[in-house]
């Protein structure tokens, strides 16, 4: 990311050299024993860590409006600060004004505009927020996303299970947990590698995402099987759901890398619901298991039909 | 059906040991299974000088194809793959890939093999070409065929990784070939782990944890059924150019499983640490060192054999436990119970298939 923010790099370079260089020109450098050094420490310490903030700032962010603000900010408050240093080793003239300008300008302007931008970015964050929604609900982690999809695992999805089991206990809804197996997936392995099969995963994944409600979860569980929750959700509406996500990916055309090939492919889907007479015992476990089952009932369906139709 | 019948207390000739390789002997071809599994890694994110780090790879030597790695280096790659990779998913992924055609003639002989009995043939005769780190015994118990994973090189707290792998490997090979995935029964010593859902998606339902043998077993009627002819995959890969680097081996086993074979066929001469030194060409010292090279020592290896022996006699053959107590070197019953709770966690009536 830091390639494109070079020049704001190169700003702030110049501005605290040139800092630096007007300092040494007006005054005279203070002699050792006059140094105060836990002064030295605490301010050298501030603008340093400004530094490395704006330095985390620029290298994860894209360039824009909001990033623009926050590294302005940034910068006033790392100049604020080094002015604020180098008076430890300078003494400066008393007809000198423009250091005082420089430490007492830079700080407000900088923290306002760090303000600004951090408020942008509050706004900014809503809208990631809403994009999100079927991938997470209302708890980030980054350290569970699964490299390849960028959808949560396994971890995940038991936690949110556990939690959104605590709430259908007050309500008289049940919860459906559909998981989603990709028949035949080791063929895309074998035959064109396992980057390809990675990139088959991502797009069934995004093609999911796009035929889901707003509040459903979508993880990936394991390997080529997804995980899918949907919260109130009755036996109807979840085997509705799962025929048309099966449809959906039937007449999905999927584009191998090299050739142009198109590739169908079939999913399994097995469901679990929670019943409503003994919820209380329904444990994010028991669930995932009936799930499990579910899904290996449904691959042997698929499987004697295969044949037969063979 | 030579490679299946495990040669046990039938003779009574003694058993010299055979050539074995060691944890630093270089004999592993990089670029076949250890090359595809730092493609998977690198291509799952991991950089590649924390992936090598301390194994003395360089990702320019295995492109080329007479580099060739020791046990050791290999241990080193996989830990560092753990340590940086958190959810555990290559193991199973490199099992999906290892008997793919496309590596060496065993690979594309497993491929075109008629039937299980076959590829379990190669499997066993080709073990130092296909998967060195693990050694594997396969043996009938009752109605099921069993194939034993031993480590044979002092794997240590990598066995876990390279029996998913070969677990996967050897499911993903006869799913792909049999009409039908076979029911295969997997056993293994360690606890559930916490990322229980790649063994549900990668190895199905039928998994036992904490489990006394790291085995995998399916009923014998499996064996002779006929597979898929030839697919597609492995005709396009039988007439590739043989591999340079797949000549004979001088050895098959690892130092660790040889010593095992040694202390199990020689279990009625009663071996102690001086004999299998000296029938292994060296002092006690020297042989020692070697098992501490490997991680293990005598009396480890020695528990082992006699605990396999203890449980297949009990199992199999219905032996008493004053037979056993007998052929196993014991003073008497209660000394064997006590050794074999010691082993198991379990006394040896309360012993049952498997566990």
């Amino acid at each position: 990311m830091l390639k494109y923010h070079k020049w704001k790099l190169f700003f702030v370079a110049m501005g605290a050299n040139l800092v630096l260089i007007a300092s040494l020109a007006v005054a005279d450098v203070k002699p050792f024993a006059e140094i105060n050094w836990l002064d030295v420490i605490s301010e050298g310490g501030a603008a340093t860590l400004a530094l490395i903030w704006l330095g985390l700032i620029l290298h994860s962010r894209p360039a824009g409006r909001v990033t623009q603000y926050l590294s302005m900010g940034l910068s006033g408050i790392f100049l604020a600060g080094f002015q604020d240093f180098l008076d430890e080793f300078i003494r400066f003239p008393a007809t000198a004004h423009w250091d005082h300008w420089i430490e007492s300008g830079c700080m407000p302007i900088g923290l306002v505009l760090l303000t600004l931008g951090i408020y942008h970015w509050h706004k900014e964050q809503l809208r990631i927020n809403e994009q999100l929604r079927k991938r997470e609900r209302l708890f980030r982690e980054h350290r569970s996303l699964d490299f390849t999809t960028n959808l949560s695992g396994a971890d995940y999805l038991r936690k949110q299970l556990a939690q959104a089991l605590n709430e259908h206990r007050e309500s008289s809804n049940t919860l459906a947990l559909l998981f989603i197996d990709v028949d035949n997936f080791n063929h895309i392995n074998r035959r064109y590698g396992h980057q390809q099969g990675d990139h088959l995963l991502q797009s069934l994944s995004e093609l999911i995402l796009l035929s889901i409600r707003r509040n459903d979860l979508l993880c990936r569980y394991a390997g080529d099987r997804f995980a899918l929750i949907l919260p109130n959700t009755g036996r109807v509406v979840a085997e509705k759901i799962s025929s048309e996500i099966s449809l959906l990916v039937q007449h999905f055309a999927y584009k191998t890398f090299t050739q142009d090939e198109s590739l169908y492919y079939s999913v399994s889907i097995g469901t679990a619901l929670t019943c409503n007479d003994n919820i209380a015992q329904d444990t994010a476990e028991k669930l995932i298991e009936r799930a499990n089952l579910a899904l290996l009932k449904a691959k042997e369906v698929h499987r004697t039909a295969v044949q037969q139709a063979a | 059906m030579d490679t299946l019948t495990i040669a046990m207390n039938s003779s009574e000739a003694h058993y010299r040991p055979q050539p074995y390789g060691e944890i630093d002997t270089q004999f592993i071809p990089a670029h076949q299974w250890p090359l595809a599994l730092i493609e998977l890694a690198l291509s799952r994110g991991i950089e590649e000088h924390k992936l090598l780090r301390g194994t003395g790879i360089f990702r320019e030597d295995i492109g080329t194809h007479c580099f060739q790695l020791t046990p050791q280096q290999c241990f080193q790659l996989i830990s560092n793959l753990q340590k940086y990779f958190y959810n555990h998913e290559l193991g199973f992924l490199l099992g999906h890939e290892l008997f793919t055609p496309r590596h060496t003639p065993a690979t594309i002989a497993l491929n075109s093999a008629e039937n299980l009995h076959a590829v379990l043939d190669i499997l066993v005769d080709h073990q130092a070409q296909i998967m060195p780190l693990l050694d594997a015994r396969c043996r009938y118990e009752q109605e099921y065929l069993v194939i034993y994973w031993q480590d044979a090189y002092g794997a240590d707290a990598n066995m876990v990784f390279l029996l998913e792998m070969m677990c996967t490997a050897l499911n993903s090979l006869t799913r792909s070939h049999c009409t039908e995935p076979l029911p295969w029964q997997f056993h293994f010593t360690h606890n559930k782990p916490s990322y229980i859902e790649q063994y549900d998606v990668h190895l199905g339902n039928r998994v036992h944890f904490s489990s006394h043998m790291n085995a995998m077993s399916v009923a014998r009627d499996y064996l002779y059924s006929p597979w898929k002819s030839c697919t597609a995959d492995s005709l396009l890969f039988r007439n590739s150019v043989a591999d340079p680097t797949s000549t004979a081996f001088t050895f098959q086993r690892g130092f660790l499983a040889e010593t095992y074979t040694y202390l199990q066929n020689n279990i009625q001469r009663n071996p102690n640490l001086e004999q299998t030194a000296a029938d292994f060409g060296m002092s006690s010292a020297s042989f020692k060192r070697k098992l501490k090279k490997h991680h293990s020592h005598f009396q480890a290896q020695y528990d082992l054999a006699r605990r396999d022996l203890a449980i297949m006699w009990l199992n199999q053959k219905g032996a008493t436990n004053e037979q056993v107590a007998k052929k196993l070197h014991f003073y008497d019953v209660a000394n064997l119970r006590r050794a074999f709770k010691k082993w198991t966690g379990k006394l040896p009536h309360a012993m049952d298939e498997l566990g």
